[in-house]
């Protein structure tokens, strides 16, 4: 079509038209890129099944039952699962290894398929959740469902991206997609305020963030990690460091990934927005856009830049501390406690940043686990609050908590099991999970931070004994004065509760599989080509 | 050996001297203006123009959501067209491995339009 | 036989207790007898492989782990699942299995609000496991493990079973703990990773606590020792506890349920005199050196100041959590001083304050439960009114401010003398002036021990009480107590059931230290 067009501009004979060189019958093909399509595939399951979803559902709106947009939901993550283990083994094969999956944009590594499983579990926990929520909460639609898979398909891209750019594209998706998710509760006042929160302050990150990669580009002259990493290496890379371009694009990269994992101090955001998100979708977002974000920082950060480590680590490790103190203290002072929960997501943020900044692959491993024992705790948490915040979503003051143990011991139990797994209680997924993050900063000999670290989990762990209190606790007062019914709990919540609680006592204890998996993650950057 | 650097930043001067010249000239322009014209102030000049037609209410009125709607979809495929004009000049150089790529792009997009249709977006009401 | 226990005899006596804690969980909750009747078996039958172990422990080589079993748990940080007893692990392992099950036969009609035996039983259990289990393990992230488990089951207990006060003396018990162990854990981590072989100088990267003993200071250099050993110091400091740590104890003690107090007196305090001297003391001697005569000091201020505070208390069920501040200064005294006897009457002085003050919990919730009161001004004429369980109370009194041939006497007497004579790099004169202040703690504590046994058990009951008819001691308590009562006097009378157990494997400890 585009030669007849210029054929016809040439036959004119108007000079405007023709192009400057004619384009000859032989052109010169544009070199694509092999694309290793199984590589793509825990990817495009992802894309197309959101994709799909939505086109079959706004097609037959009327004639598909609700469950099955869950079943469907859980079904493509867990695809999505089962394709990238093939690549796990091939990964690990030690003869072929990581490797590209578009000319250098994508990489396959142990890290990727580590953090696209998590991502994909939290998908599948949420997606559980979110059955009996949308359903008590009246909210019609498939729309949460493809939102969730479409920004875990964000969160996964962003885990393998190799270069800057798609990483971008990945953050993009992940995020616009879990700005609607918090506005997705629209009669709830709480809930658009939630999302509108997080759309203006997240576009500023991303403005942020893009910023940080035009200086970085700039000053390294490609977007690609790995000749990101190769320059700075270089003679010509050390002598532009002190230039100052290259470590304002640091500090910018760091700005934007603050934002997206939570570290104080860019997280004025997520209180109020965990606060007023839909609580399926607040799980969501402590889980599965933690990870997200995480592995892309580990990437860019440990690994492209890991030459230059003492440039960031101080403001990683500032990042850090503040986290851990403020997330902690803070979490105590709130009478809410899905507020609470919030600020101690902050706080176990910056656990995660501990691992960060140490910046060695026993510290990337660490926090792998961390993020994969997380993910199971603070979903599960999440759910607990899901069913007991009865319709509309609003009970999630300490008071609607009391006498939980004697209404409902077992979800009160569960809950206890989970909280303390978040206060890192031995016997818990939680416990190794900081044991590993503390090793790592022991053995990076940053003693400072791994104390500040342990006092920090004991201030946070004030916090989950007063939500326990409330449960198990509480005067007989409010035996008399009518106490409110039994929450009910619905199939699916209880078996994502089920799952989440048998998988963080598991781990507790035999900690040794994940362990192993998350050392063998390590994190890679593939040649270009 | 000239550090990449500054040449880097040489290569921007362009682009500020370009900047400063164009301030410059709107800035001249509007302040020959401001020197040369009559200063008569009057109430019905401050009255926003439309047309010639006397305005009716406040000018902060709120437009009407369906507006919002049909302004997102022009966009969408505004944008849409934006990608496709250069991607059509070169289609022959990226042969059928562009045309896929373009067919899943407009597919997407299209998916989209369809949701929006089947959710009612579409109807004026 | 042996091959039975060599294998599994220690795994067994931990685990069984949880394993009976998990079947409960199974059974409705409206059972209340079959409830207490398992906890029962599960407990008794932790304490029957207990005594299967004693019995085929070898005494001759009580200086010699046995029945140690090495499998391996976590390999990416090489921590392995190591248990083993020794002479030192021997006598606090029987104490806490006799504890335990005295406990639940104690608490068979005497649950305090809110009632519900079965959480209470299956806390109780999980404690049981935790407790035992640091007593045996032999790899310092089990131990650490097995330590924190002991934690939460004494919070709830506290907080949901506990007195006016539950919730501010749970979470202050959780706090102050959980900060311990935070500090405790990166010290652990810290050996971990300094850890040297001293002969190669390459890292040794293991928790193995029997390879960490052998090597001493870890092969570490330089002032990381110091460190570290400052980092257990508080750990294992707040939990016996010692003096400026000790404010979470009185609380705890006052608002826990009576079974909840005795198990914290007897054995929790235990955990954190037998880190100093399983853990602390043979991992890091040349840290254990420099910091000894701060440990004596502290020590003996949390003796002085004890005693002081128990003469101001009103409440006995105060008091008595007050002394065993001061009697777990001796106890700290004794190890302070890095010899052979100190800490041979440390370990004595363990078991025999385990007894004791276990014991005086146990009288002072019985006393509680008939007068409804612990404030001493109230109460009075005990032995007129329930003349066996006041005379109990003068004999545990006695006891307890160490009267010789009572087992407080072995544990207090020894520990004094040994700081006359510390380790020959210790400074001479500053435990010389410890001795002579401990010595002063003594008469002080007969003091408040009498004046408490006066005024509560002599003259004639109250107004309030007077009229009113007392149960006397009943048969759930007589089976409780008696084992106790009984190995008080026989510990006093021959203590070498104790020293006997212990002093190979002390020996060696102190031969670190040239005593």
């Amino acid at each position: 079509m585009i030669g007849v067009l210029a054929r016809l501009a040439q036959d004119t004979g108007d000079g405007i038209l023709v192009p400057a060189e004619p384009i000859q019958a032989g052109v010169t093909q544009i070199a694509t890129p092999e694309i290793q399509w199984v590589a793509l595939l825990p990817h495009l399951i992802l894309v197309v099944g959101g994709i799909l979803l939505l086109t079959i559902a706004s097609l037959f709106r009327h004639r598909v039952p609700r469950w099955a947009y869950t079943i469907y939901t859980v079904a493509v993550a867990a695809g999505a699962i089962i394709a990238a283990l093939p690549l796990w083994v091939r990964v690990q094969d030690a003869e072929r290894g990581p490797f590209s999956a578009i000319a250098g944009a994508l990489g396959v590594d142990g890290f990727s398929i580590f953090i696209t499983v998590i991502i994909c579990a939290g998908v599948i926990l949420t997606a559980l959740l979110a059955d009996g929520y949308l359903k008590r909460e009246g909210i019609d639609g498939p729309e949460l469902f493809v939102l969730l898979l479409l920004a875990a398909s964000g969160g996964t891209i962003m885990a393998s991206a190799n270069d800057l750019i798609v990483l971008f594209l990945g953050l993009e998706i992940l995020s616009i997609s879990v700005y609607v998710m918090a506005a997705m509760h629209a009669r709830r006042f709480t809930s658009l305020e939630a999302g509108m929160k997080y759309f203006i302050l997240g576009a500023f990150s991303s403005a942020f963030f893009l910023y940080g990669i035009a200086l970085v580009y700039g000053a390294s002259g490609s977007t690609n990690m790995i000749r990101i990493n190769q320059y700075l290496a270089s003679p010509t890379g050390v002598v532009l460091s002190e230039n100052g371009l290259l470590l304002g694009g640091f500090a910018l990269l760091l700005v934007g990934f603050g934002f997206k994992v939570a570290a104080v101090p860019f997280h004025a955001w997520a209180p109020d927005v965990y606060q007023g998100a839909p609580t399926p979708v607040t799980a969501f977002m402590a889980s599965a856009v933690k990870a997200g974000g995480f592995a892309a920082m580990l990437r860019v950060f440990v690994l492209t830049f890991g030459t230059f480590s003492g440039d960031w680590q101080p403001v990683v490790f500032a990042l850090a501390v503040l986290s851990l103190l403020v997330g902690s203290v803070l979490a105590i002072v709130q009478t809410n406690v899905k507020r609470m929960l919030a600020y101690s997501s902050i706080a176990h943020a910056g656990f995660i940043l501990v691992g960060v900044e140490v910046a060695t692959e026993q510290g990337t491993a660490a926090a792998l686990f961390y993020l994969a024992a997380y993910t199971f705790m603070v979903v599960g948490s999440f759910a607990v609050i899901t069913v007991v915040g009865r319709k509309g979503d609003g009970h999630h003051e300490l008071s609607d908590y009391r006498g939980l143990a004697r209404r409902q011991p077992v979800l009160a139990f569960v809950f206890t099991i989970l909280l303390l797994a978040q206060a890192g209680v031995p016997f818990t997924a939680g416990f190794f999970a900081k044991f590993y993050v503390i090793s790592a900063a022991v053995d990076a000999e940053n003693y400072s931070l791994a104390i500040i670290a342990m006092v920090s989990a004991v201030i946070a762990a004030f916090l989950y004994l007063r939500i326990m209190i409330s449960m198990y606790m509480s005067t007989d007062s409010e035996a008399v004065t009518g106490e409110p019914d039994r929450v009910p709990v619905p199939l699916a919540a209880g078996i994502a509760l089920f799952v989440a609680c048998v998988v963080t006592v598991v781990i507790g204890f035999v900690p040794g599989p994940i362990t192993d998996l998350a050392n063998d993650a390590v994190p890679f950057l593939v040649q270009v080509g | 050996m000239p550090n990449p650097l500054n040449e880097l930043l040489r290569q921007y001067l362009t682009v500020a001297i370009f900047a400063g010249l164009g301030l410059a000239m709107v800035g001249a322009m509007l302040g020959v203006g401001w020197l040369l014209r009559p200063d008569r102030p009057e109430p019905q000049k401050y009255i926003n123009y439309e047309s010639g037609v006397d305005p009716l209410g406040v000018m902060w009125s709120q437009s009407q959501i369906r507006y919002y709607v049909f302004a997102l979809l022009f966009v969408l495929f505004d944008v849409e067209a934006v990608f496709i004009f250069p991607w059509a000049t070169r289609l022959e150089a990226y042969g059928a491995f562009g045309l896929i790529e373009m067919a899943v792009f407009i597919f997407i997009l299209a998916l989209g339009l369809v949701y929006a249709w089947r959710k009612g977006v579409l109807r004026w009401v | 036989m042996e091959a039975f226990l060599d294998g599994w005899g220690l795994t067994l006596m931990v685990f069984l207790p949880l394993a009976g804690a998990l079947l409960m969980m199974l059974i409705p909750r409206s059972h209340e007898e079959t409830l207490k009747v398992y906890a029962l078996v599960f407990s008794v039958a932790a304490a029957v492989m207990g005594i299967l172990v004693m019995i085929w422990f070898d005494y001759g080589q009580a200086g010699e782990l046995q029945f140690v079993v090495d499998r391996s748990w976590i390999d990416a940080i090489n921590s392995r699942y190591i248990v083993g007893m020794d002479g030192i692990s021997l006598p606090l392992v029987a104490l806490t299995l006799l504890i335990v099950p005295l406990c639940v036969i104690y608490s068979w009609n005497h649950f305090p609000d809110p009632k519900n035996p079965k959480a209470f039983l299956i806390l109780i259990l999980i404690l049981e496991t935790g407790m035992v289990g640091t007593f045996v393990a032999q790899d310092l992230i089990l131990f650490f493990v097995f330590f924190e488990v002991v934690l939460l089951p004494m919070y709830f207990m506290i907080g949901v079973w506990g007195g006016e006060e539950r919730l501010y003396a749970s979470i202050k018990f959780f706090l102050y703990t959980l900060f311990g162990s935070a500090l405790m854990i990166i010290s652990f981590v810290a050996v971990f990773f300094l850890a040297q072989d001293p002969s190669s100088g390459d890292a040794l990267r293991t928790f193995d606590m029997r390879t960490l003993s052998s090597i001493g200071q870890a092969g570490m250099l330089g002032t990381a020792g110091l460190w570290i050993f400052a980092g257990m110091f508080v750990g294992f400091g707040i939990k016996v506890p010692m003096f400026p740590f000790h404010t979470w104890l009185p609380d705890a003690h006052t608002q826990a349920p009576t079974v909840g107090s005795v198990i914290l007196a007897a054995i929790l305090l235990k955990l954190g005199t037998y880190g100093f001297v399983r853990i602390a003391l043979p991992i890091l001697p040349e840290a254990s050196e420099d910091w000894a005569p701060w440990i004596g000091l502290l020590a003996v201020i949390g003796i002085i100041y004890g005693a002081i505070c128990c003469l101001a208390q009103t409440d006995m069920k105060r008091l008595i959590a007050f002394s065993s501040v001061a009697h777990m200064g001796f106890v700290m005294l004794g190890i302070a001083t890095l010899t052979d006897f100190g800490i041979n009457a440390a370990i004595f002085g363990m078991v025999a304050h385990g007894l004791i003050t276990g014991m005086l919990f146990f009288l002072a919730g019985s006393v509680k439960e008939r007068y409804h009161t612990m404030e001493i001004k109230r109460l009075g004429g005990i032995l007129l009114q329930a003349p066996r369980l006041g005379w109990i109370l003068g004999f545990t009194a006695m006891a307890s401010l160490g009267l010789p041939g009572l087992a407080g006497f072995w544990g207090e007497f020894p520990a004094i003398l040994s700081s006359w004579n510390p380790a020959a790099i210790l400074p001479l004169e500053t435990f010389r002036t410890y001795t002579i202040v401990a010595a002063v703690g003594t008469v002080l504590a007969a003091g408040y021990l009498l004046w408490l046994y006066q005024r509560t058990s002599f003259g004639r009951p109250t107004e309030e009480f007077a009229t009113e008819q007392f149960r006397d001691v009943e048969a759930p308590e007589w089976v409780a107590w008696v084992p106790m009562l009984l190995l008080i006097l026989a510990l006093g009378v021959y203590p070498n059931l104790v020293f006997g157990v212990t002093d190979d494997a002390v020996t060696q400890i102190a031969a670190a230290f040239g005593g």
